[in-house]
């Protein structure tokens, strides 16, 4: 398992924002057999779900639309609570949203009055980070994603990947131990998706991070996870708990290097035959 | 936007290629576009194709009743007259003091009220039903009960516009907070935000620019209740001069009156835009 790297110099001590002390090779969060029920009762978004994100990994959630990947990740963000079961954070049940789990939204929550400086700097600013420090920060984290030139600019100027890139880097400068990110390349086109899923990969790199990534893309999964949990259609249970162990925790910059890779090719094709029996399910 | 500028100034204009003629837009072109001066001309044209119409109305009129359907052209020099001989600049700035006066109160109510109901759903719960019912109390109902509790001061008036108001404004902006999405102050939450902070660094900025719209629409609505208010025993005021001058069967002076008042709120809300365009540049960027 790969530990803490060094951090970039205008970065901090690890525990100095969001993130709490904790141990790099504990779980930090813990779904413990998590039911979701909505519309007292009537439809059940996750059945009996118990899973454990290990720390430092990018654990992707996959499935069929309306499986409750977005529902687990919400009860994760502490937005909304379960039925039944819990969800712990370091053994402590999870009440209500914090910074040290950020989220990236599948619409875009870029806040329009704020510049996109500001915007990347809005969850330092309230943690109470000093000016100067919430300036470099977000500097540095708009390098990471490529938006340097358009930290002036309003959110309104930009296209729908750059606003996304903006969410993303703004989830980041608020260093949280635990990253959520819900269908974050969603709405954008396969290029521009492409292009991100590369940054993400290279931001990895870069900032050791606790990620969970929901997504409806096999190839994205594979790509980016280094675990893959397959839910079933409603009700969402854990259907498989896939390592990614063929990439050998490598990390691929360039996307079509991991498709040389052997074992790829298998992993691809067991998670389509997978989908499709969800598919099948649900028509018969 | 950088990019094709360098482009344009590498090459001549167009690199050689003629310049492309779209095609002529037709008058009721769907979606089409309408340059600045285009817009001033229509404008100009609108108003003065209505003051025509105005003064054929008045030609038309048989001769023993033009009395009664002054033209335009009267009209406006009655404002002049007005305006020189009887001392009704005053007039005017009372007007205007009741309705920013009365209107600035009824924010002050109004924007905390819908921006807590729209951020707590217990205290919509708790004021919502009582403020829904008020809306449909009109206005000038009040007026005998504000004559008995005030008199013919200038309080009953300040009070009948505020009433006027107050409670449509409270459900206009409650309808902007509630059209916050919900996934921004989700974000803040994800960040760590306090409820002091969501409400006020979230909330109310990304409500403000509807807010505003909904301030602008309702101050419309105040200056037609401005009339009912000044009718009631009324000393001063436009809609004073104007009830004065019913007495006495001074057509031309009510509909000057009238046209002032009209002018007073076209020119309000063009203060109101203009405020917006400098408060909220970011909603004006690209449309
Ligand atoms: N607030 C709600 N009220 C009622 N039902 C809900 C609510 N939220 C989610 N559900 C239901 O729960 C199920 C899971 O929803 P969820 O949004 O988690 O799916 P998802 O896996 O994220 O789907 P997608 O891939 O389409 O985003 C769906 O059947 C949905 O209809
Ligand atoms: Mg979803």
């Amino acid at each position: 398992m790969k530990l803490v790297e060094p951090r970039h110099p205008a970065a901090f001590d690890n525990n100095s924002i969001a993130g709490q002390s904790y141990n790099q090779l504990e779980a930090p969060i813990c779904v413990d057999r998590v039911t979701k029920e909505y519309l007292g009762g009537r439809r059940t978004a996750l059945d009996a779900v118990s899973v454990d994100i290990n720390a430092n990994q990018v654990t992707a959630l996959i499935g069929p639309s309306g499986c409750g990947k977005t529902t687990l990740l919400r009860l994760i963000a502490g937005l909304e609570y379960p039925t039944y079961g819990d969800v712990k954070m370091h053994g402590k049940s999870i009440r209500g949203p914090g910074p040290e789990r950020g989220m990236v939204f599948q619409a875009y929550t870029s806040f329009p009055w704020l510049t996109v400086a500001e915007n990347v700097a809005r969850g330092m600013k309230i943690q109470g980070v000093p000016k100067k420090e919430q300036q470099e920060r977000a500097e540095h984290f708009l390098r990471l994603v490529h938006l340097e030139e358009f930290a002036r600019s309003y959110p309104i100027e930009l296209s729908g990947g750059m606003k996304q890139r903006v969410a993303i880097a703004r989830a980041l400068a608020q260093n949280p131990e635990v990253l959520l990110l819900d269908e974050p390349f969603g709405a954008l086109d396969a290029q521009v998706t492409w292009e991100m899923e590369e940054m993400v990969v290279e931001i990895i790199e870069r900032e050791a991070k606790t990620i969970i990534l929901v997504t409806h893309d096999i190839q994205e999964a594979i790509y980016l996870a280094d675990r893959i949990i397959f839910f079933t259609r409603q009700p969402g249970r854990i259907k498989a708990d896939l390592q990614m162990d063929f990439k050998n925790g490598r990390r691929f910059l360039k996307k079509e290097d991991l498709l040389a890779e052997p074992g790829y090719l298998d992993m691809e094709k067991q998670l389509y035959s997978m989908m499709r029996e969800e598919i099948k399910g649900q028509t018969s | 936007m950088s990019v094709s500028e360098d482009f344009s100034r590498e090459a001549e204009p167009g690199r050689g290629a003629p310049r492309f003629i779209p095609p002529r837009q037709h008058f009721f072109e769907i979606l089409g576009s309408v340059s600045n001066s285009q817009a001033a001309v229509l404008a100009v044209l609108g108003v003065v194709g209505w003051l025509g119409a105005w003064e054929l109305v008045h030609f038309f009129t048989p001769e023993a009743h033009q009395k009664f359907v002054p033209g335009p052209g009267q009209v406006i020099s009655e404002i002049f007259h007005l305006i020189v001989e009887k001392n009704f600049v005053p007039d005017v700035g009372k007007s205007l003091y009741r309705v920013y006066l009365s209107f600035a109160v009824a924010c002050l109510v109004a924007v905390p009220l819908g921006l807590f109901m729209g951020a707590f759903v217990k205290v919509k719960a708790l004021i919502n039903p009582t403020v829904g019912g008020w809306r449909y109390l009109p206005a000038a109902s009040f007026v005998p009960l504000l004559l008995v509790y005030f008199g013919p001061t200038d309080l009953a008036k300040l009070t009948l516009l505020f009433l006027g108001c107050v409670f449509f404004l409270i459900a206009l902006i409650l309808d902007d907070v509630l059209s916050v999405p919900k996934e921004l102050i989700e974000s803040a939450q994800t960040m760590g935000a306090s409820r002091g902070h969501i409400i006020c660094r979230v909330i109310f900025p990304a409500a403000a620019p509807r807010i505003l719209d909904s301030m602008r629409n309702m101050i419309a609505v105040s200056w037609t209740y401005l009339v009912i208010a000044e009718i009631v025993a009324a000393t001063d005021g436009i809609g004073a001069v104007m009830m004065r001058a019913s007495r006495f069967f001074h057509v031309e002076t009510i509909m000057a009156g009238i046209l002032v008042i009209g002018i007073l709120g076209v020119m309000t809300d063009i203060i109101f835009r203009q405020a917006s365009r400098i408060l909220f540049p970011y909603t004006f960027m690209r449309r």
